[in-house]
């Protein structure tokens, strides 16, 4: 078990140690950021400019100018709707050389209520132009991720969680782009945003057998390897905690589109129109099925409601 | 003051009115532009590149110019070919399709001019505060970031934000300038969002502040190369929208007019004066 911002930590380290001139951006968040060990062995590389996200973003593409390769960490919900326009202009379309670590995105925050959700970010980081789009569902993907956005010269995007997950692959190599194919199954392939591939992993203990891929590289995104997936199966699932307006599920439906494919697509989001409500986040995912249980009763037939009234029993 | 300096700012008076002459030319050629924003902000850019800024190490090791007001492309682009650094014929692009002179400034389009695309309002200051301190870490903390700042574009909060930062890092190589024309596009600044006590505002914030004829080189001159105090600096540059031009200067609708056939001869007429 392993929590994905230590993983990004220690990789900074490891990379600053062999010379790759970062400069970390905190926004008050060093502790949701666990920047401390970073922070402790390269104290002036850590900039903390207060609650103030517009600020951070756009002082990120200065720093980032002069020379540094410049990570921002802050919550995800506040980078997002805060600093939008900075992103755009200072970050995507001058193309300046920030990375930008989204924490706690989708249903981490859970109890705090809609304030703290971030349940759009996908949607606005793939229309932004000039900018790679990631979401490790674990530790290694996440190390794996930094070490690439360190190379890439250019805007990153990296959605985060926070919870300790178990680490699924010992050696990964990672290609941007690329589906990590987690299991292979029979007739259903399941498409899971981040740390959701967990709760689809968990369907296997329920006697159900779904091919499970998670997508950690959003943008690029090898779009012939997702086809190929989807024609080898009979029907295609996405599980995401964000809204279904421009997600996973959205990416997914225009690749069927696009390519006629004719696989029936289930997704499971946060619907249009709708609001979050303040709730622990496996109540939040139950709410929405996005989660084991609502994945088992999709898999077993079952029908919406009855996959809720199953969901709501596990 | 010595002769090689007063050579200096007449040289700069006469790249200036270059400029401005390039302005009404560019912004009549193209029907297009922000003529009053250009010709107030001239005289500020062609002193900082002429007689204040070290541009001659490749980047990042230079002192680096950033135009927050990215209305005020026309004004850059023209300076920088009455000084020589872009070829005057390509003035005739402006906001043309697919132009190097984009309505606002591209750095992908003239990288060596333009340090960041610009023009979204509010976000000069929190880049130029970066890079100041940027620079700082990097151990060149004789590198300046300058940033030249529209006075009607303080009223968005991220500045201030910006400068908060500014001052807790102790930033004595940021330089920022106010163009203070006292006009935005809809009117007087001091009637839409009043920004007096300015000069309080800045010092409150922990900055340096100065204020100088925004018109004169050797004003503008002086304020910027003042001995440091240790703080971020900002220039309060007295300023008029249209300066150069009877019947622009000071009226707001310049903002983002252009010159027909009859303005632009009586305008090339009096710069000739």
């Amino acid at each position: 078990m392993q929590d994905l911002r230590d993983a990004v930590v220690s990789t900074l380290i490891d990379q600053q140690e062999q010379g790759a001139n970062l400069s970390v951006m905190v926004a008050d968040s060093t502790s949701t950021s666990k920047i401390g060990p970073f922070e402790k062995a390269y104290p002036d590389r850590v900039i903390n400019v207060g609650i103030a996200e517009q600020n951070m973003v756009g002082m990120a593409a200065g720093v980032a100018l002069s020379g540094h390769v410049v990570f921002t960490a802050n919550a995800a919900p506040f980078l997002f709707a805060r600093s939008n326009e900075q992103m755009k202009n200072d970050v995507c379309y001058s193309e300046t050389n920030v990375k930008m670590l989204g924490l706690n995105a989708g249903f981490a925050y859970g109890p705090l209520g809609a304030t703290h959700h971030c349940t759009n970010d996908i949607a606005i980081a793939r229309t932004l132009g000039n900018l790679q789009v990631f979401a490790p569902a674990d530790a290694s993907q996440a190390e794996a991720i930094v070490k690439h956005a360190i190379k890439h010269k250019g805007p990153v995007y990296i959605r985060m969680d926070s919870d300790k997950l178990p680490v699924l692959h010992d050696d990964y190599h990672f290609i941007p782009g690329e589906p990590d194919v987690l299991v292979e199954g029979d007739d259903v392939v399941v498409f899971t945003l981040g740390t959701l591939a967990h709760e689809a992993l968990a369907a296997r203990d329920h006697g159900c057998n779904p091919t499970v891929v998670s997508l950690p590289s959003l943008w690029p995104l090898d779009e012939l390897a997702v086809v190929e997936l989807i024609k080898s199966h009979k029907k295609v699932i996405t599980m995401e905690e964000h809204a279904l307006s421009g997600g996973l599920g959205t990416i997914i439906g225009e690749l069927i589109l696009k390519h006629r494919l004719t696989q029936p697509l289930q997704a499971f989001g946060i619907p249009a129109y709708e609001f979050t409500h303040s709730s622990s986040r496996a109540a939040l995912r139950r709410q929405f099925s996005i989660d084991t249980a609502g994945l088992v009763a999709a898999l077993n037939g079952l029908s919406t409601a009855a996959a809720r009234e199953a969901a709501n029993e596990h | 003051m010595d002769a090689q300096k007063s050579k200096t700012f007449q040289e700069i008076k006469t790249v200036a009115r270059q400029a401005r002459r390039y302005v009404l030319q560019m912004n009549h050629h193209a029907g297009k532009g922000h003529t009053g924003a250009d010709l107030s902000e001239v005289d500020i850019i062609c002193t900082l590149y002429m007689a204040v800024m070290d541009r001659g190490e490749a980047r990042p090791d230079q002192d680096r110019f950033i135009l927050s007001k990215g209305h005020g492309a026309g004004g850059l682009y023209c300076s920088a070919a009455a000084m020589g650094l872009l070829d005057p014929a390509v003035l005739e692009q402006f906001m043309g399709d697919d132009t190097l002179l984009a309505g606002h400034p591209v750095h992908q389009k003239l990288p060596d001019l333009i340090e960041i695309n610009s023009g979204g309002l509010g976000h000069g200051l929190p880049i130029a505060v970066g890079l100041a301190l940027g620079n700082k870490i990097s151990g060149r903390a004789h590198r300046r970031a300058f940033v030249l700042l529209g006075d009607g574009e303080l009223a968005e909060g991220s500045n201030w934000e910006a400068a908060m930062s500014a001052s807790k890092f102790k930033l004595d190589n940021l330089i920022a300038i106010v163009d203070r024309n006292r006009l935005q596009l809809a009117g007087k600044t001091e009637d839409i969002m009043p920004l007096e006590p300015l000069a309080d505002k800045w010092r409150a914030f922990g900055f340096e502040v100065l204020e100088c004829d925004g018109h004169d080189p050797e004003s503008i001159h002086t304020a910027v190369t003042q001995p440091s105090q240790g703080k971020p600096r900002v220039i309060l540059a007295n300023t008029e929208k249209g300066h150069g031009i009877s019947f622009m200067a000071n009226v707001p609708s310049w903002h983002h007019a252009v010159p027909n056939d009859q303005q632009l001869a009586q305008g090339l007429a009096e710069l000739e004066e």
